[in-house]
């Protein structure tokens, strides 16, 4: 027989699984600044950042099977969405909180499927710096609205080591800026979700980022506002990544 | 997971299959006529007056006829707009939605399929003088390193053309002037994008004097834009004065 008992055993159980499996993930980084938006994370081969549609971006941590299909999907709802009513309706709050949020809860919720391994961020960039968003969406399909600054990491100690790193930083004063305060942001989450504690020291930060650049790379992905190209997406060359980690050095 | 935004519509139920039957009674449908592609030494010009007919009545004066589906692809419309104007959302789509999807580019070579794809789609109406338009496509192409101009006909059928291009109702009556000039004056390919640009507008000139359906420059000024290794990129209203105070000196 299966008891209210079990039920809640199942779901304590399940938020543990996926817990478990992010843990040593590498945390995803977004920062908006007067030029635009930006994710920043690392990897060792597989891509991590990639753009959903004409104003959204998005990266994650996880299962790579499971985030593709959330890639997928919002990629899916977009393009329908965009093609039959118009680019200016698809928005980062209709793709997370219609198009992706139930299905996880679904998911989540359901004992006998396996619960997406799979945290998320998604970028919206505005006409003004000040239109930018974050949603952070977990596995359960519950999401959070972040303005200014939004990090997803392994454990909730990382994030808000993350944060508080990005807090005492300046993001706006140049676009390698807010990419070497979303790197340094990386080094405190990473550092941190490894510690078990929070640890929002930029000295650890950055040797931690270090480490991490002996065996794998920088990604970073942006929305540029202001662009004479038609898509505002592209992923920085290795060139301009090495400029905003010197600056950090 | 093909890429295929087609696809995507049909499944997802938000693609509207042509109307299929016998028309006995065609309606008047507005039109876009005159617009043209040139080569010039760097890449392809296209110009485009901005009046849109319906019968004998002009519907608009400032109709948009030359449009980017993509960073190195233009096209420029003529006959049916409703029908052009659904099409080229469409392209636009789909070709992000391969990009997005497949996380690479799709070829100038996909592209061109994906155009005759979408007039054949219509073949049935457009049979009948319904939605029958005829896009001209100017592009990039990245692979080869070089501007390339097609025309199309109202089946799908696709020509290359490695001097120039026209379609509209202005067009067939100044057929003969492209290459008069070409003649006299040598290849477009080989002239700067000034030269180029004052040829195209004596072009429109004589296609507004001899097609009551093609506005000319005089009252509104054209729509110009260029595609070449830098992308496409939109001739502005100063050049765009400067050409014609030259052109009617």
């Amino acid at each position: 027989m299966y008891t209210p008992y079990d039920w809640q055993q199942n779901l304590t159980h399940r938020s543990q699984y996926v817990e478990h499996r992010i843990a040593s993930g590498s945390p995803v980084v977004g920062i908006s600044c007067p030029k635009g938006v930006i994710l920043a994370t690392t990897r060792t081969t597989a891509r991590k950042i990639f753009e959903i549609y004409d104003r959204l971006i998005f990266g994650g941590i996880g299962s790579q099977a499971d985030l593709e299909t959330l890639r997928i999907s919002a990629t899916d709802f977009a393009h329908s969405e965009g093609f039959t009513r118009s680019e200016d309706d698809v928005t980062v709050q209709r793709v997370v909180g219609f198009a992706l949020s139930p299905a996880l809860k679904r998911a989540f919720a359901d004992p006998m499927t396996t619960p997406f391994v799979a945290k998320a961020l998604f970028a919206e960039i505005g006409d003004k710096q000040a239109d930018d968003k974050f949603y952070v969406l977990n596995c359960e399909g519950e999401y959070h609205a972040h303005e200014g600054h939004a990090i997803i990491a392994g454990s909730a100690a990382a994030e808000e080591a993350a944060d508080a790193v990005l807090a005492k930083r300046d993001k706006g004063k140049s676009l390698e800026h807010a990419a070497a305060s979303a790197l340094i942001a990386w080094g405190a989450a990473k550092h941190a979700q490894e510690e078990l504690r929070d640890y929002s020291d930029e000295d650890e930060a950055l040797k931690r980022l270090n480490q991490e650049l002996e065996g794998a790379s920088v990604e970073i992905g942006w929305l540029e506002r202001e662009t004479q190209r038609q898509s505002k997406f592209s992923l920085w060359p290795a060139e301009r990544i090495d400029a905003a980690v010197k600056m950090l050095k | 997971m093909k890429g295929d935004f087609l696809e995507l519509l049909k499944n997802q139920g938000a693609w509207r299959e042509p109307v299929t039957g016998t028309v006995t009674s065609p309606p008047i449908e507005t039109h876009g006529t005159t617009v043209l592609a040139l080569r010039y030494k760097d890449g392809v010009l296209n110009l485009g007056d901005r009046r849109a007919t319906a019968a004998n009545a002009i519907m608009f004066d400032r109709a948009e006829k030359i449009m980017p589906l993509d960073d190195f692809t233009l096209v420029a419309i003529a006959g049916a707009y409703a029908k052009a104007i659904e099409v080229v959302r469409y392209l636009r789509h789909a070709f992000k939605y391969f990009a997005r999807t497949q996380l690479q580019e799709i070829s100038l070579e996909g592209k061109l399929q994906e155009v005759s794809r979408a007039l054949a789609g219509n073949l049935e109406m457009a049979m009948q003088g319904i939605g029958l338009f005829v896009p001209l496509i100017s592009a990039w192409d990245q692979k080869d390193g070089a501007a390339k101009i097609y025309f199309y006909d109202g089946m799908g059928a696709r020509f290359e053309s490695s001097e120039f291009g026209a379609a509209g109702s202005g067009s067939e009556r100044i057929r003969g002037v492209f290459n008069y000039i070409e003649r006299t004056k040598g290849p477009f390919a080989d002239r700067s994008l000034k030269e180029v640009l004052q040829e195209g507008l004596y072009l429109l000139d004589i296609a507004s004097d001899l097609d009551s359906a093609t506005g000319g420059y005089n009252k509104i000024l054209p729509t110009a834009m260029t595609v070449s290794s830098d992308g496409v990129r939109e001739i502005s209203e100063e050049q765009l004065r400067t050409a014609i105070e030259g052109v009617k000196n």
